[in-house]
């Protein structure tokens, strides 16, 4: 048997929703069409009634979970693309994010965003919105990598009592397979050890981790053993890890999807150039898409993200420096 | 297609170039990477420039018989793009006159625009020889070594740095070798030393004639030495005089409050400077019994503390350990030190008799910091010095 990440998703749902009545989803098409990636396929057969087709109004989708999760539900909100969210963005940042810290009435909403980039998917339908959810207090900000992460993280982004924006890439949907789903995980606000390496740490998340897997195999050939950490959550960050790895390694790069002003990459290079000047043999360095829109094109998209040629170029620069 | 350049690589530690002695491929051969291409020799070994990478030798631009220092450029060749990409060797593509770059318009010329700040080109990324990257520095204070302690480890990063793996390799070597804990003595000489060094140091010296001195000792009671005359000599000539034994700080000049001079003695693993107190305000004769005492204070590391430290200059007679010329470094807080050679028979001419005759004659040397005094400078003060020692029974 093998399991892709999509499926990993669904089948964290079935596994939601069978094992807390107080669990039911909510989005466009997610019902009776089973959602825009099928990610809720069959799941309004097998649990009729909480699979719930919402208005093509992502304000009202939040806004609805949020009164529901005062009434005690934990609702999952299914997005079309993160790049909608921005619709629900009020409900999302001053209505969730603030309610436990208003109130002391928790807000267990899980909210998630297909996100990131695919080819030809165009500025509307490609955005890495982490970065931002990421900058408000109150928000867990999720970014799983890995089969196994998709299906373990989403179980324990239900089971939080705090809101939880779950970014799932769609590049890894139905590329990335894995034989079985996990019975163990590593909790929330703990990165992995992608790769073990001596040479310099590649920190990234969510399908850049693939890209600097790549790019470490790449290095392996000319000598260079580079170390992978994948954060998984990008809020909170695991800066312990990161610190640690570091430590071993004196390089870092920060590899991200995101746009580069600000956002997750900056932060772990200011954490550890404050917290962990005295460990750095290199100035730190960062890997980012390009500062425009998301382009259409397949050749230009391909030149706008980080790639593992790109990563291993970068780190090629900062190993030699 | 890019060209990659052929290197003069590091062919040893302290090779800094080497001389070509052959061609084993001509212009035009398709050669592979790690492929033999030019032999070298230096004065150690004959070596071979291998090829970075596949492709077609474009040219040499090295000739025969000469010879070319460590990452000078010996040739081109030309290689594919992914081969260049993969050795990190993207190199762009010569620009042709008519292309025109979207920002910086018709630069028919092939230069291209620089990030400038206020004019100036903007360094491309910290790094080079004398950058200490941040760990580094970190290990460095951790472990209690300088900047000085690092100049036996050849850099492997970008322009020769010393990366931290270079710096770990080397302590790692260290730990195999055999290690005996420096004196206190020792590290503080060495450490006063380095600081000294930093500064530019000149020295100027001359033959000064010790006959006078000599015939004044046996007249003499007590007895001067050589060296305490020629502290007293120079004590006598700064008096009238103190701008040369100023401090240069910033744009400041520190002139010396007190001719206080100290003279070096040699004690067990290092040196001690002893200082005379306002050396040019008693007389010769009256500087002996405390210069005695001094001496033999420092020889048994029984100095109290105000006897060190102060001083303006020092005066070392190397001439002790049979040294005729030396080039001593003044201390740290010093600009001046005199020093006295190894007294020796010498010809010298008597234009009265018409004929050489013998004398004794030692050299005087003045090692001084460039910054404060010039050659001229210091050459009129130590021929006052030598002047005055001519004269000891003035002293």
């Amino acid at each position: 048997m093998s399991i892709t990440y999509l499926e990993a998703i669904r089948e964290a749902q079935a596994h939601a929703l069978r094992d807390d009545p107080r669990v039911f989803i909510y989005g466009q098409d997610v019902g009776a069409f089973g959602g825009a990636f099928k990610a809720t396929k069959n799941l309004a057969v097998e649990f009729p009634g909480r699979v719930l087709d919402s208005p093509i109004s992502e304000d009202a989708m939040v806004g609805l979970a949020v009164g529901a999760a005062i009434e005690g539900m934990r609702p999952i909100v299914e997005m079309q693309f993160a790049d909608f969210s921005t619709v629900g963005f009020n409900q999302i940042i001053n209505q969730a994010a603030t309610l436990f810290w208003r109130t002391n009435v928790p807000c267990p909403v899980t909210v998630r965003l297909p996100f990131g980039g695919t080819s030809g998917s165009g500025p509307f339908h490609s955005q890495c919105l982490e970065t931002v959810y990421a900058h408000y207090p109150g928000l867990i900000v999720l970014t799983p990598a890995t089969v196994e992460d998709a299906y373990s993280m989403l179980l324990e982004a239900v089971a939080i009592d705090d809101p939880v924006i779950f970014c799932e890439h769609k590049l890894l949907y139905y590329h990335l397979k894995a034989e079985s789903l996990p019975s163990e995980a590593l909790p929330v606000g703990k990165a992995r050890i992608a790769r073990e390496g001596r040479d310099m740490t590649i920190v990234t998340y969510s399908a850049m981790v693939h890209e600097a897997l790549e790019a470490a195999k790449e290095l392996a050939p000319e000598g260079w053993e580079v170390e992978v950490v994948d954060l998984r959550s990008v809020k909170p960050i695991d800066t312990d890890t990161v610190m640690a790895s570091v430590a071993r390694t004196g390089r870092l790069l920060c590899v991200g999807e995101a746009w580069p002003w600000g956002g997750v990459t900056a932060e772990i290079i200011a954490r550890v150039t404050s917290e962990g000047y005295g460990l750095l043999d290199a100035p730190p360095q960062r890997l980012n898409a390009k500062d425009t829109p998301v382009p259409y094109h397949p050749n230009l998209w391909a030149a706008h993200r980080p790639t593992a040629r790109a990563i291993a170029a970068t780190a090629r620069k900062l190993l030699r420096l | 297609m890019p060209q990659i350049p052929i290197i003069m690589p590091q062919l040893g530690e302290s090779i800094a170039e080497a001389n070509i002695t052959g061609f084993l491929v001509k212009p035009g051969d398709t050669v592979e990477a790690g492929q033999d291409l030019i032999e070298v020799e230096t004065n150690k070994a004959s070596m071979t420039v291998t090829s970075p990478c596949g492709g077609r030798i474009e040219k040499f631009t090295a000739q025969l018989n000469e010879s070319y220092a460590v990452g000078a450029t010996l040739g081109r060749i030309e290689t594919t793009k992914e081969e260049a990409a993969r050795l990190g060797l993207d190199v762009p593509a010569p620009i042709r006159p008519g292309d025109t770059d979207r920002i910086s318009k018709g630069s028919g010329n092939g230069s291209r625009v620089q990030p400038t700040v206020r004019g100036l080109p903007v360094p491309a990324n910290a790094a080079g020889a004398s950058y200490l990257s941040p760990r580094l520095k970190a290990r460095m204070t951790e472990l209690g070594l300088s900047a000085a302690d690092l100049a036996g480890i050849p850099g492997s990063g970008a322009a020769g740095r010393v990366t931290i793996e270079d710096f770990e390799r080397f302590i790692a070597h260290l730990e195999k070798q055999k290690i005996s804990q420096a004196s206190s003595m020792r590290v503080s000489v060495a450490d006063a030393m380095r600081r000294s060094w930093t500064r530019p140091l000149a020295h100027v010296g001359m033959p000064v004639c010790l006959d006078p001195l000599f015939a004044f000792r046996k007249v003499a009671r007590p007895k001067p030495g050589p060296a305490l005359c020629a502290l007293r000599a120079l004590a006598v000539a700064l008096a009238q005089n103190s701008a040369p034994a100023g401090r240069l700080v910033g744009n400041k000049i520190v002139h010396p409050s007190s001719i206080d001079i100290g003279f070096a003695v040699e004690a067990e693993d290092g040196v001690l400077v002893p200082v005379i107190r306002n050396a040019d305000k008693r007389r010769l004769k009256d500087l002996i019994a405390p210069y005695n005492e001094l001496v033999e204070l420092a020889r048994g590391r029984k100095l109290p503390p105000d006897a060190t430290g102060g001083s303006i200059a020092t005066v070392t007679n190397f001439g002790t350990f049979g040294l005729e010329w030396a080039t001593p470094i003044p201390l740290p807080e010093q600009t001046l030190v005199l020093g006295l050679g190894a007294a020796r028979h010498a010809p010298s001419w008597d234009s009265v008799k018409g004929q050489f005759v013998p004398i004794m004659e030692a050299n005087l040397t003045l090692s001084f910091d460039h910054r404060v005094i010039d050659g001229g400078a210091a050459g009129r003060l130590l021929q006052h010095v030598a002047d005055l020692m001519s004269k000891p029974e003035t002293l």
